[in-house]
């Protein structure tokens, strides 16, 4: 079995700053995933470019320093992604961030997706039928 | 343990190279072990060849330690943010979409009591027993309506 979380826009502001109300919560989520990796043969988390410009991610700023050291993968948003994004976008009428990673979880290779949001409504949407665990924060 | 940052640094970015030289190691692996290794390439087409099989579950197992390793560095750095094994069984429920992520107090209640019993458990473990609890309560009430 392999899984990858994927986070979205708050996700990813929660996990980075220690003040945010749901800190706790996506630290605590990130924490018992990773525990349970080592059961899986591949686990991996990940953040959709789009989302990280959403979010102001710049792994080259001091203030990432914590997050970037979690290895959260980047998905770039290369011209597959691009492609399935702007379809996505169009259908279910969301954000460039939330097609990215609405691409994100139709295209990934691992049999088990899990995303970390504080929208699950879009995140079924962007799915389009594709199963996926949602982590409502 | 908690690691130096420049450490974890450093092996973050030896993970992240994409610098294809590889070398012969010395590693001695237990016989038995590389043979069930090659069998599962083999027989079970998990990986391409039992060094692609090695190198991966190196890397995932790697992946993993570090992760642990900057968690609990925030954690020692932030002590008000070290989770309970009850915020940690939430966390698990959520993570599986159980409806016991939404009865906190129960899963307090299963955490305090599993702990007193078994002091090395895991968030698993409290699910189980709440969850066995309400088993237990739902038969209860469903006998007690039959009567």
């Amino acid at each position: 079995m392999n899984s990858i979380i994927l986070l979205d826009n708050e996700a990813v502001q929660a996990l980075a700053d220690k003040a945010h109300s749901k800190h706790r919560r996506v630290l605590n989520e990130v924490l018992v995933a990773n525990r349970r990796a080592t059961r899986a043969l591949s686990f991996g988390i990940a953040v959709p470019a789009a989302v990280r410009v959403e979010a102001g991610w710049d792994r080259t700023a001091a203030a990432w320093a914590f997050v970037n050291q979690l290895r959260i993968a980047d998905i770039p948003l290369d011209a597959r992604h691009a492609d399935a994004a702007a379809s996505i976008r169009q259908r279910a009428q969301v954000s460039v961030a939330d097609a990215h990673l609405g691409a994100a979880i139709q295209g990934a290779e691992a049999d088990h997706v899990t995303v970390i949001t504080s929208d699950p409504r879009d995140i079924q949407r962007v799915a389009e039928g594709r199963r996926v665990d949602v982590v409502a924060i | 343990m908690s690691p130096d940052n420049d450490v974890i640094d450093r092996i973050n970015a030896l993970l992240d190279s994409t610098d294809p030289e590889t070398v012969n190691t010395s590693m001695r692996i237990p016989k038995p072990l590389r043979e069930a290794a090659a069998l599962a390439v083999s027989e079970l087409g998990v990986a391409p060849s039992a060094t692609v099989l090695a190198a991966n579950a190196l890397r995932t197992l790697l992946e993993i330690v570090v992760r642990e390793a900057v968690l609990e560095r925030h954690f020692e750095a932030n002590p008000e943010l070290r989770p309970t094994l009850a915020d940690l069984a939430i966390a698990a429920a959520e993570l599986d979409g159980s409806p016991l992520a939404q009865q906190p107090e129960l899963i307090d209640r299963a955490a305090a009591e599993v702990q007193r019993r078994h002091p090395g458990a895991d968030p698993e473990d409290v699910l189980l027993w709440a969850e066995a609890v309400e088993s237990c309560k739902a038969n209860e009430t469903a006998e007690k309506g039959a009567a």
